[in-house]
């Protein structure tokens, strides 16, 4: 079993107000790492820490070790109401390994599958890379784990729908605008009214690089302030139709208890007809917009039971994949396991050659000196056979002393080849292909640490 | 990428298979029904090319690849043989002619493999869910954009084959066999793409009028060919 173990928090254990009490910066990040090392001298070490999650993961995963990572929590918590324990979850061995697997293909996401997860796992590679400790902290075994993670996260984006379809009403309203007009850059929104939803609404259709923004609001100070905020132009409430005319996409949102746009005002603001596709997202209830408006021609109009409905839909979807998705992590995660228990055999297996090509030459040599009369070509011919019988011979045992290490049985089988074969302990060996890495996303170099702030994991 | 390196590559091959021909046979394969409708099948390979650079277009080779797969195998079957009929009119003005007729009709039928999703999407959106073929589809302004410039394309290519057609008739026979099927059908093509032109110059719902008119009007100047074709042989050669 690996000996690998992760502690920490997550939004299945704490809720936000807790949760923000862990996060860690970069920089503090940094700095726990490095104070982790030398006060506690933890050897290989990763800090995620994602708005929904901070987890310190660790090899070897010691008492000791687990302790000071606990500690450090507790520090950087403070003073909690009944103590950090009751929110931070711990796993070790093969259940650490999964876990990590889990978190990085979004199994474990606040939002199902969702996609950042992936960044912010290989940023908090990068930043325990980034810190300047020999050896380092994102050894080999840390380096091998994060890297089949991101593989089999990798995969199950790829081979499962698990990604798929918005699966919230800001992306949902982003993914309709692409659909209907392709880019949004240069696309004029209008909010009408204000609310979170809406706020966050139109955030979205922001990150797409649109064109402009108008806010309009039956107070025009609060349109003005929105507009401040959102970095759009206010218009007078009474001039919306106007600024609808040249419209692309409209949140509206207001606490209006009837339409404020009605079918017969639509028709007079476009004069006549739609010639451009408009799309309306109706987030108010009661509704913003006549249910009517939404016949007219080049108008697509959602309201929020409507985009609700979408966001259930993709949801559902991406619940029906998750049993693939798992199937998945478990193979990546047996596959991980196996080659950490193949590792600790390399050693023994060289310790092994080693003993016996030792005899084999003394042997040789002895041989040879008896039979110093024979022609070169001969002693070149006794020389190969001797070679050729040793690698016979071992053949067998190294091939079942690998297997039997991926079949988790590594400790017992080192314990008896040891004794039959009489081997020195030779001690963990971090031969080099232990940093190979596996098929699939590899860090790269100089690639932009994910900063928590910027997550939403 | 992919789809465009494999459509330039089936593109590549058809054009040195074509390319061996014209070395064989010493003419381009223009005549016979089987050289033209290969010829028309790389056409439309070189429209779908086009249309992957246009971004998402390459969707659209979800109807364009079985479209030209279809015309390759009536062509291979059909056999790939110039046609043993003279034709009067020859040369590089007939050349010109034909390649403009057939660069009209790829572009009806970019138009038509773009109207097709173009309503699909369109439903897709109207249906409000977000399935796998909402998904797949590109979007509604990216079709409209293809639908519109194949439709421009096409219709004015396909106008000056048929005005160097015209041309060479009444130079060298005088007047227009208003009966040949050839002439039937292609005032019928022009026609269409003239339909699916007009209406999307109206305001409303011009681009799904657009739309419908290329998605119907494609198929329909294939079964017309295939009925004239039935009814031509009395006529002697059609095609």
């Amino acid at each position: 079993m690996s000996p690998l173990s992760v502690v920490g928090v997550s939004h299945l254990t704490a809720p936000v107000g807790i949760r923000e009490r862990f996060a860690f910066s970069s920089g503090e990040a940094i700095t726990a790492l490095d104070e982790l090392r030398t006060r506690a001298g933890i050897q290989e070490a990763v800090l995620l820490s994602t708005c929904n999650r901070t987890e310190l993961y660790l090899y070897p995963g010691s008492d000791v070790h687990l302790e000071a990572a606990e500690v450090m929590f507790a520090k950087k918590a403070g003073e909690l109401v009944g103590g950090i324990n009751q929110y931070l979850y711990r796993y070790d061995g093969s259940d650490s390994v999964r876990h990590l697997f889990r978190v990085a293909a979004g199994l474990d996401s606040l939002i199902l599958g969702e996609a950042e997860i992936q960044g912010q796992v290989k940023g908090a590679y990068k930043l325990a890379e980034s810190v300047l400790v020999q050896p380092p902290l994102a050894g080999p075994v840390i380096h091998r784990l994060f890297q089949s993670a991101l593989a089999a996260g990798g995969r199950i984006r790829s081979h499962t729908p698990i990604g798929e379809g918005a699966a919230s009403v800001a992306s949902v309203a982003v993914e309709l605008a692409r659909k209907i007009f392709g880019s949004l850059s240069g696309r004029q929104v209008m909010i009408l009214g204000a609310g979170t939803t809406a706020e966050l609404v139109v955030g979205a259709l922001e990150r797409d690089g649109i064109g402009g923004l108008v806010v309009s609001n039956r107070s025009y100070e609060r349109a003005r302030d929105l507009a401040a905020k959102l970095s759009g132009n206010a218009v007078h409430f009474d001039e919306m139709p106007f600024a609808l005319a040249e419209t692309d996409v409209l949140v509206a949102s207001t606490a209006a208890p009837h339409p404020l746009i009605a079918l017969d005002g639509f028709r007079h603001a476009m004069g006549g007809g739609r010639a451009r596709p408009l799309l309306i997202l109706d987030l108010a209830i009661p509704r913003n917009v006549e249910p009517e408006v939404g016949g007219e021609a080049n108008v697509f109009l959602y309201n929020v039971d409507d985009l609700r409905e979408i966001v259930d839909d993709n949801l559902l979807a991406r619940r029906a994949s998750v049993s693939d998705a798992e199937a998945i992590v478990d193979e990546y995660a047996d596959a991980f396991l196996r080659w950490h228990d193949a590792r600790d055999i390399i050693p023994v297996i060289r310790n092994l050659r080693g003993r016996w090509e030792g005899v084999r030459r003394s042997e040789l040599d002895r041989l040879l000196h008896r039979l110093e009369h024979l022609p070169a070509d001969d002693r070149e011919a006794v020389e190969a056979f001797s070679k050729r019988l040793l690698n016979k011979l071992l053949h067998e045992p190294t091939a079942r002393l690998r297997e039997g290490a991926g079949n988790g049985r590594a400790e017992e089988f080192i314990d008896a080849v040891r004794y039959l074969h009489d081997l020195k302990d030779t001690g963990p060996e971090l031969a080099e292909e232990s940093k190979q890495v596996p098929e699939g996303n590899a860090l790269k170099d100089g690639e932009v640490e994910q900063e928590w702030t910027n997550t939403s994991d | 990428m992919v789809a465009f390196s494999l459509a330039s590559a089936g593109v590549v091959v058809h054009i040195v298979a074509l390319a061996r021909f014209t070395a064989d046979y010493g003419q381009l394969p223009f005549e016979g029904l089987g050289p033209s409708l290969s010829t028309l099948a790389l056409i439309i390979g070189v429209g779908l090319i086009a249309t992957i650079g246009l971004g998402e277009g390459r969707r659209v080779g979800i109807v364009l690849v079985p479209v030209v797969i279809v015309l390759e195998a009536v062509a291979v079957s059909l056999g790939l043989q110039p046609s043993s009929q003279t034709l009067d009119f020859q040369g590089a003005w007939f050349d010109l002619h034909v390649t403009l007729a057939f660069v009209g009709l790829g572009g009806l039928a970019v138009a038509f493999a773009s109207g097709i999703l173009y309503l699909v999407q369109l439903h897709e959106l109207n249906l409000k869910r977000m399935g796998r073929l909402f998904r797949f589809t590109p979007p509604l302004t990216t079709l409209d954009r293809l639908v519109r410039v194949a439709l421009v394309t096409g219709f004015t290519t396909f106008t000056l084959a048929l005005a160097l057609g015209w041309l060479w008739t009444i130079s060298f026979r005088q007047s227009l066999d208003q009966s040949n099927p050839k002439v039937l059908w292609s005032l019928m093509i022009w026609i269409i793409f003239s339909v699916a032109l007009v209406v999307r110059a109206g305001g409303g719902l011009k681009e799904r009028r657009s739309a419908v008119a290329s998605a119907i009007g494609f198929p329909v100047i294939v079964i017309v060919y295939l009925g004239l074709r039935m009814v031509s042989s009395a006529h002697g050669f059609f095609l």
